[in-house]
């Protein structure tokens, strides 16, 4: 196999969730959590997502990392954040609607279209949502190829090597690109940003657009009707014995 | 009405998952098809069609789907999928893999691993790592779900006779290709990140009395931890500590085993979702926080639990 | 697990709203380009690395502690990487001067980096604690080969260098030391003696050492001013190693992580900072920034106690509640932060932590202001703010961080006690912060006898100025109008406190000495009636957000419940008047 003459332009794509050591709270109209006073940060899926960039373009196989965040305008900090950690420069698609998973899809879409980076690289769920949609989503309305839950990213010639968690174990599978990956917690461990490169990531390039500028509609067909705190542990029970222990576990807990 | 259930197998054998998202399109309504794309997968066909409610399987036999690459199932299941008012599948690492993509090619928002069928639009999903639960609701024309298996009573294997049909779609996408697979890592779960995990105290009496709770961890797979207390016996070594000053963990399913339940302890793994404690002492504090208690002894409860879970 | 998130909110409430910096930075050249935004940034990527790299070594590192062997120290495990990662993060070099290899911010935000360092591992936190403090002294008292020779690698945190002052016979009265150095022929001193109390006099984070001696020339005046400043490096710079031995570490009841050593001097090769014989005003260049970063050690473990506290008790289940929160349904056992006892506790921790935080960010930013403002009469007052805030900071803080930390012990109740809970490491670790840099009875004689009556109460006025105009202003808001006005009457009691104690000086010179402890702590006090009444004022009307509305609730306590506190110190200073018999010989 060939090495690629050219390195790639890699584009990331991050999400502002809260921080992952808050302990969310329900709001008492059950209208949804209570994300007043409560640290933001950059999703972590996502923060390997920057990390893996970063090695690729340290290892010569990228060129230029582009960020992108879909957010409020206060996701600049996360922004900023990634470009302290090695992103060349950064887009910030702004919007204060909490937009659902395809509507991101299709507003990265059109940044794809712009940027046409040969690898785009994100977290395979945001912390919030938990939905675990968007790479999937983006890869379809491209048509790229898709290494979901990586654990490990090889250049192989002209495409790429991505191992991937699944059930039970690890599946390798070769794409072509351009392509998408979505981050499992194993790929890598993200580095901490250092002083001077948070000082420098101030002068780098930040641009904002409005999802109305990418000629994009953000409607939503999913309603939130209400969010509750999950039920509390009910008192426990006292089994007579093992068998009635392992027949409570299937078919009462259904853990086993 | 009719939902599509996508199949989860391994080209040899249907996973029992499919049965409780089969029951999750029971709890929806209407009639029940059930999609098996593979290679050479007829024998999974067949055992789909014997799935209780099920009235039609479609078999889309080809090598291209025979990995499940979403770039070749996902055309074919958004393409199959205009029939249908939903389309379900298990919130497995492969459903979790082509589903996104169904939807995004039929241009309609997924609903992610839903724990509960409230009405035929309406469901229930767990967010911020369960931490909250979401009730939505969908006017989307097709309702791509995928389905929290754990969360659904399975529907019974047996008993069913579905017409079988075979289907076809436009095979390989060319953009993917399976390289291989490592299935069954054969160590041990981190103690961290395990499902589930089974823990010993100084009621464990020796440290050689371990060999149980690793026997039927090997049958869980699950991660074995301790107590403070045993690992200051020597019974375990210090990193299996669960607690303050060792691993905070939240299984699935954690199982303490001769654990007084000091409050050292209970700090470690409290956030677990079932608690399980198996102790000699009928007061031990640990019992109040279990979900299930069983006074017994050890050294015996120990092989008879194992047995059971075979 | 002992837990830590850093109170970022709670510091850009400080920096951002309650001292307005970002406004002030504009007006400085030397922070021009430093906005709020980056500097959230530069504190939020802090806080990452404090709790990611340093908290968890707290626990292990005091667990393990030091080990000397054969002249060499090897410190807990993990404690070299950290340092590794913290100069590789360009966080060891955050304050100083651009021209030297630093970032060039401001002392402000390094006061909150060390806040949260001094959080997450005090004891770590001792082997580049001394290295700003080191870095302006060689800068300003070092010669131009020195400093070419030095500056950089202490800036790079290539170099760690030490503070030898200490020795058997001279503790708090550096006078009495010792140590001798004598010129020698290339220019340069040969240096003998014993020195104790060495923080990181050797360890293995880095390869050499730079060693700033307190010692005395063949020629030298006896007492304070016949001492000289000298800087000995363990290695020479042609590689040999130089006669400085480790002679062993102390075994202490905290910060064990932290290698306290004894040194030996045995002719060992050195260069002579600044004038013969002016060691002390040399070394003073470093005083004033050490003494306020000792007292965010105080500032640190109030936090981290107020944290763990605060969980802790809303996690306990025991004894039902008199009352409870609005909607909590009634059970067998409540959270017993529902108890009023422990509400009062951690009412205390929250209000004296977050008070103390606007302090002791307030005198970074004067140091700010005094050194790089552009107006020359704003930085000589600001210069004088921060002389006598030091000291304060300083002593206050430090007694409080103990003191906190006790009270949430307390907390924990038996649990406190046993090692798991590290809130006993917090107590054992806050404790040396009271003594070292100058124990806290000396800081209250430098702040009454040296910083108010020595120069006739100028400074304190000038203070109280500040407090007064604050009172002006709040008077308006409805919320804030009685803390205002009762603000402006410490005001006064503190004015004639002060003046009484001048007055009585002639007549009984040791009667500031008797009264000067509670002082301070009643200076102390006062301070943070300031500090809560601007909270208050910054809060008032904002209450729907629940920040705000417990910065309200804060300053009800603090005036309610903690500043009648006050009138004790001022009966105390009033009962200075009697003598003190002495003790039997």
């Amino acid at each position: 196999m060939t090495e690629r003459e050219t390195p790639m332009k890699i584009l990331i794509s991050l999400k502002r969730v809260v921080d992952y050591n808050v302990k969310v709270r329900v709001k008492p109209d059950q209208s949804g959590v209570d994300l007043a006073n409560v640290k933001m940060s950059m999703n972590p899926f996502c923060e390997i997502a920057v990390e893996e960039a970063v090695r690729l373009k340290e290892r010569g196989i990228a060129s230029e990392i582009v960020a992108v965040s879909v957010g409020p305008a206060a996701a600049q900090e996360q922004l900023r954040t990634a470009l302290a950690l090695g992103a060349d420069r950064a887009i910030l698609v702004e919007t204060d609607e909490e937009l659902g998973s395809l509507a991101v899809a299709k507003l990265l879409k059109a940044v794809v279209d712009k940027e046409q980076p040969q690898l785009v690289i994100t977290g395979k769920q945001a912390i919030d949502s938990d939905n675990n949609q968007t790479g999937q989503m983006l890869a379809a309305l491209t048509g790229y190829a898709q290494g979901t839950f990586a654990s490990k990213v090889e250049q192989a010639g002209d495409k790429l090597k991505v191992t991937r968690e699944i059930d039970g174990g690890l599946q390798t599978l070769e794409l072509s690109l351009p392509a998408i990956v979505t981050t499992d917690l194993r790929l890598n461990e993200p580095r901490y940003a250092s002083l001077p490169n948070i000082m420098k990531a101030k002068k780098k390039p930040l641009e904002t657009v409005k999802p109305a500028d990418l000629g994009v509609s953000v409607a939503s067909t999913l309603k939130v009707l209400k969010v509750e705190a999950p039920a509390e542990r009910q008192a426990g029970i006292k089994v007579g014995s093992v068998a009635e222990l392992v027949e409570k576990l299937k078919s009462e807990a259904k853990v086993i | 009405m009719a939902t599509l259930v996508i199949a989860e197998h391994d080209n040899a054998a249907l996973a029992a998952a499919t049965l409780n998202t089969v029951a999750a399109a029971q709890a929806i309504g209407g009639d029940i098809h059930v999609l098996v794309a593979g290679q050479q997968c007829a024998a999974v066909a067949e055992a789909a069609a014997k799935i209780a409610g099920v009235s039609k399987v479609l078999v889309a036999d080809d090598a291209a789907y025979g990995h499940l690459l979403a770039e070749n199932v996902a055309p074919l299941i958004a393409g199959l999928a205009q029939g249908y008012s939903h389309v379900l599948a298990p919130a497995s690492t492969n459903g979790k893999n082509y589903l996104p993509r169904v939807a995004a090619l039929l241009d309609v928002e997924q609903i992610s691993e839903i724990v509960a069928v409230e009405s035929p639009d309406t469901f229930k999903r767990p967010i911020y790592a369960g931490n909250a639960i979401a009730t939505v609701q969908s006017s989307a024309p097709i309702k791509v779900i995928s389905v929290r298996a754990t969360a659904f009573d399975p529907v019974a294997g047996e008993g069913g006779s579905a017409a079988i049909e075979g289907v076809s779609g436009t095979g390989d996408a060319g953009t993917s290709s399976f390289v291989g697979e490592e299935i069954a890592r054969s160590d041990r779960p981190e103690l961290t990140s395990a499902r589930v995990v089974i823990s010993g105290g100084r009621g464990m009496q020796s440290g050689d009395n371990f060999k149980l709770l690793y026997a039927l961890a090997d049958k869980l797979g699950a991660a074995v931890g301790a107590s403070r207390a045993a690992v200051d016996a020597g019974f375990a070594a210090n990193d299996m500590q669960v607690g303050q000053t060792g691993k905070i963990v939240a299984p699935d399913l954690y199982v303490a085993v001769g654990i007084s339940g000091a409050i050292q302890h209970l700090a470690g793994m409290k956030d677990s979702k079932v608690i399980v404690a198996i102790n000699k002492d009928p007061e031990a504090p640990i019992f109040q926080v279990a979900d299930y208690g069983l006074e017994a002894d050890l050294l015996e409860a120990l092989p008879e639990l194992e047995r059971g879970m075979g | 697990m002992w837990h830590y998130q850093a109170p970022l909110r709670d510091m850009r409430f400080v920096i951002e709203e309650w001292l307005a910096a970002p406004a002030d930075w504009q007006g400085m050249p030397a922070f021009e380009s430093l906005d709020g935004e980056l500097a959230a940034q530069v504190i939020e990527e802090a806080a990452r690395f404090a709790s990611g790299v340093l908290a968890p070594l707290n626990a292990p590192g005091d667990r393990q502690g030091c080990r000397f062997e054969n002249g060499r120290v090897t410190t807990p495990d993990g404690f070299p990487a950290a340092y590794r990662a913290f100069v590789e993060g360009g966080w060891a070099a955050l304050a100083c001067a651009p021209e030297d290899g630093g970032q060039g911010l401001p002392q402000l935000l390094n006061a909150a980096l060390l806040e949260m360092i001094y959080s997450t591992n005090h004891a770590w936190a001792m082997y580049p604690g001394i290295a700003h403090g080191a870095y302006e002294c060689l800068r300003a008292h070092g010669t131009p080969e020195l400093r070419e020779r030095y500056l950089a690698d202490i800036v790079s945190g290539e170099i760690l260098p030490t503070m030898c002052l200490t020795e058997p016979q001279a503790g708090s009265d550096v006078g009495l030391l010792r140590s001798r150095a004598e010129p020698a022929a290339d220019g340069g001193y040969r240096l003998s003696g014993s020195k104790l109390f060495a923080s990181g006099g050797e360890h293995d984070l880095t390869g050499n050492i730079l060693h700033l001696v307190l010692a005395r020339l063949p020629d030298a005046p006896p007492g304070s001013r016949g001492i000289s400043l000298f800087l000995v490096p363990k290695l020479l710079p042609d590689g040999r190693r130089n006669a400085v031995r480790c002679d062993g570490i102390e075994h202490k009841l905290g910060i064990r992580g932290s290698a306290t050593c004894t040194l030996s001097f045995e002719h060992a090769e050195g260069w002579l900072l600044g004038e013969p014989h002016k060691g002390l005003a040399a070394m003073f260049v470093m005083m004033n920034s050490a003494r306020l970063h000792v007292g965010l050690q105080g500032l640190g473990h109030a936090e981290a106690a107020w944290q763990n506290a605060a969980q802790y008790a809303a996690e306990r289940r025991q004894m039902r509640a008199v009352r409870r929160p609005p909607g909590r349904a009634e059970a067998p056992a409540d959270p017993i932060h529902y108890h009023p006892a422990m509400r009062r506790v951690l009412l205390e921790l929250r209000t004296l932590t977050e008070g103390m935080r606007a302090l002791g960010y307030w005198t970074a930013h004067l140091l700010d202001e005094a050194e790089q403002g552009a107006d020359p009469a704003r930085r000589a007052r600001a210069q004088g703010r921060a002389m006598l805030l030091t000291p304060l900071v300083k002593a206050f803080f430090t007694e409080q961080g103990f003191r906190l930390a006790s009270a949430a012990l307390q907390v924990f109740g038996g649990y406190g006690y046993v090692q798991e809970y590290a809130i006993e490491q917090t107590l054992r670790d806050s404790r040396i912060a009271m003594i070292y840099e100058g124990s806290n009875e000396i800081q209250a004689n430098d702040l009454l006898l040296r910083k108010v009556l020595g120069d006739g109460g100028a400074v304190l006025r000038d203070l109280l100025e500040e407090f007064r105009a604050e009172a002006e202003v709040a008077a308006i808001c409805p919320d804030c109008a009685a803390f205002a006005a009762t603000l402006a009457h410490y005001c006064d009691c503190l004015t004639t406190a002060a003046e009484g104690l001048a007055a009585a000086t002639t007549q009984d010179p040791e009667r500031p000495y008797r009264a000067a402890g509670d002082f301070l702590r009643l200076l102390g006090l006062v301070a943070l009636a300031f500090a809560w009444l601007r909270s208050a004022r910054l809060a008032a009307g904002r209450g729907g957000d629940p920040f705000y509305a417990g910065k309200l609730e804060s300053a009800a306590f603090f005036f309610a419940y903690l500043l009648p506190e006050a009138d004790h110190r001022l009966a105390l200073i009033e009962a200075s008047r009697q003598p003190l018999p002495f003790l039997p010989e």
